[in-house]
């Protein structure tokens, strides 16, 4: 609705007395769609529980707004033995999140010989994330992992600010939450093996993504066992 | 000056000038004292700051003399792969065991260090070790070269042998590491903030033995199977007891992975020590057997 060549941009905007009513406001030709920083990038993620395993999934697109850059984005991290963090957000902050994280697990396992159990290490998390209170990382992290000599699943989700919420069956976070949200519901069950898992995570996964412009494809699965770890890649819609 | 800070209205120039007054008093009386001669220092050697006539540092010696008192560490530069070597000093059966090691530390994947010396000191710079490797790897996003790590470390030793009034660090570190620069390297480093690359060396107790031994047997290009073995055979010479267990060594072997391409940092298990032991005791039995003949022909 406007010729998008230099003579009708911002300059002249500025010039321009009276906005034309009924026009959008422009910048560049394209309408900006999604506001909020924590859906520049787009993301998807979903973190469930199954008998004595549990399972992240993310997609892997990276975006700037509508344009698609990457198709293999890493949004999940094996932060060690019993842990894998998911982080959706910004991508800047997703990289640098999980990098500081990693420090700190490290520097924990050596001073401890121990590895952090999943509750620290989403404890740790969230001090880390609240110690920014007033210019937070735009990430929103979901933590995963088997817990203790039992090894029972546990799944954490928080927000920028590290707000956690604890449940027992699924997490969900990124620009198809609410889709996310649906898919789980309907889809889930409790006690599922992992293979079982698998396919259930996969198929909440790429029914949510196909609702959500800025997140899909393609995607990833990260299964943690007591023995052992798979990475599953997906083949979903690339659009 | 104290004079000038004295508070005016005091006769005497209130505390400042009492403590002024005090130490010269002392000073005036020690001088008087005989003072009693000794082998070395005498008054050059309560200071780090200070060097004697002879341009030595005293206190930088003192802490090397220290770490004659603890356990001994050897390490070997195999061609695929790094063995570091430490002694166990058990000062008594009452000690709870160690859940950690005294001697080996991991700094990091791609770096270990066995100490000499007093262990507390050590604590404080394997801390310091760690944080300037991790921190590294965070900016980085990959391992810190082994001499950059080092020269970190050394840096801050050679502060306290130069300001601040405060005694030099009683430890002496072996690093055993691997880098994509240099690929595998050993590294001493010492209370005087020098460290040098090696291809075998050891510290602690009778290293000078232990080292005229590795000059003599060392040979460039070895395996790690070869090291290992020298490094049992040159601990065992160091080693004040008479019969060696695997309770007062620990080995450690840093190589990589055929498959995975990946670093290991190994410990060896009382068994893999035993093992070594019971193979060393085998060798020189047969050495001595062939002495003997050639003695009794």
């Amino acid at each position: 609705s406007g010729p998008s060549d230099s003579s009708s941009g911002e300059g002249s905007r500025a010039r321009r007395a009276v906005e034309r009513p009924g026009r959008h406001k422009q910048q560049g030709g394209r309408r900006r769609g999604a506001m909020s920083i924590l859906e520049y990038n787009g993301s998807a993620l979903v973190a469930m529980t199954g008998k004595n395993c549990v399972a992240i999934a993310s997609d892997t697109r990276f975006g700037a707004q509508q344009l698609t850059i990457g198709t293999n984005m890493k949004r999940v991290f094996k932060m060690n033995d019993k842990t894998l963090l998911g982080l959706s957000g910004l991508a800047s902050d997703v990289m640098t999140v999980s990098q500081k994280l990693r420090l700190q697990t490290d520097m924990y396992k050596l001073q401890e010989e121990r590895e952090m159990k999943p509750s620290v290490f989403n404890n740790m998390l969230s001090s880390f994330l609240y110690a920014r209170r007033f210019g937070p990382y735009f990430v929103e992290p979901l933590v995963a992992g088997l817990e203790g000599p039992e090894n029972k699943p546990f799944i954490a989700g928080q927000d920028l600010l590290g707000a956690s919420v604890f449940t027992d069956d699924f997490v969900v976070c990124g620009t198809s939450e609410q889709e996310l949200f649906g898919t789980c519901e309907s889809f889930y069950k409790p006690n599922l093996g992992p293979d079982e898992l698998f396919e259930t995570i996969a198929q909440c996964m790429l029914a949510a993504v196909d609702r959500d412009c800025l997140a899909g494809w393609g995607g990833v699965v990260h299964i943690l066992t007591p023995t052992k770890y798979i990475v599953k890649e997906l083949k979903g819609r690339h659009d | 000056w104290p004079e000038a800070r004295g508070r005016p209205s005091c006769s005497d120039g209130g505390a400042w000038g009492r403590r002024r007054r005090e130490r010269e008093a002392q000073e005036a009386q020690e001088a008087r004292r005989p003072r009693a001669r000794t082998t070395m220092g005498s008054r050059y050697d309560s200071r780090t700051t200070v060097f004697s006539p002879e341009g030595r540092l005293f206190q930088v010696e003192y802490a090397l003399l220290a770490i004659e008192q603890a356990g001994a560490c050897v390490g070997v530069l195999a061609k695929d792969g790094v063995v570091i070597a430490a002694e166990k000093k058990t000062t008594s059966k009452l000690l709870a065991p160690p859940k950690t090691s005294e001697k080996l530390y991991m700094i990091d994947d791609h770096v270990a260090c066995a100490v000499a010396g007093l262990t507390s000191d050590a604590n404080v710079l394997i801390s310091y070790l760690r944080r300037v490797a991790h921190n590294y790897k965070l900016q980085y996003q990959e391992p810190q070269p082994l001499e950059q790590l080092i020269q970190r470390v050394c840096d801050l030793k050679q502060g306290y042998t130069q300001f601040g009034g405060q005694r030099p660090f009683g430890v002496s570190f072996l690093y055993a590491g691997w880098d994509r620069h240099y690929g595998f390297q050993l590294y001493q480093s010492n209370p005087s903030g020098n460290y040098g690359g090696w291809k075998a060396t050891a510290i602690g107790p009778n290293n000078q033995a232990a080292s005229s031994l590795l000059k003599k047997e060392y040979k460039d290009e070895c395996s790690i199977e070869e090291a290992l073995k020298l490094s049992v055979k040159v601990l065992n010479k160091t080693m004040d007891s008479v019969t060696p267990t695997p309770d007062n060594m620990e080995f450690s072997v840093l190589r990589m992975n055929e498959e995975t391409k990946k670093l290991v940092q190994h410990k060896m298990s009382n068994e893999e020590v035993q093992a070594l032991l019971d193979e060393l005791k085998q060798e020189e039995e047969e050495e001595k057997a062939r002495e003997e003949a050639k003695a009794a022909k």
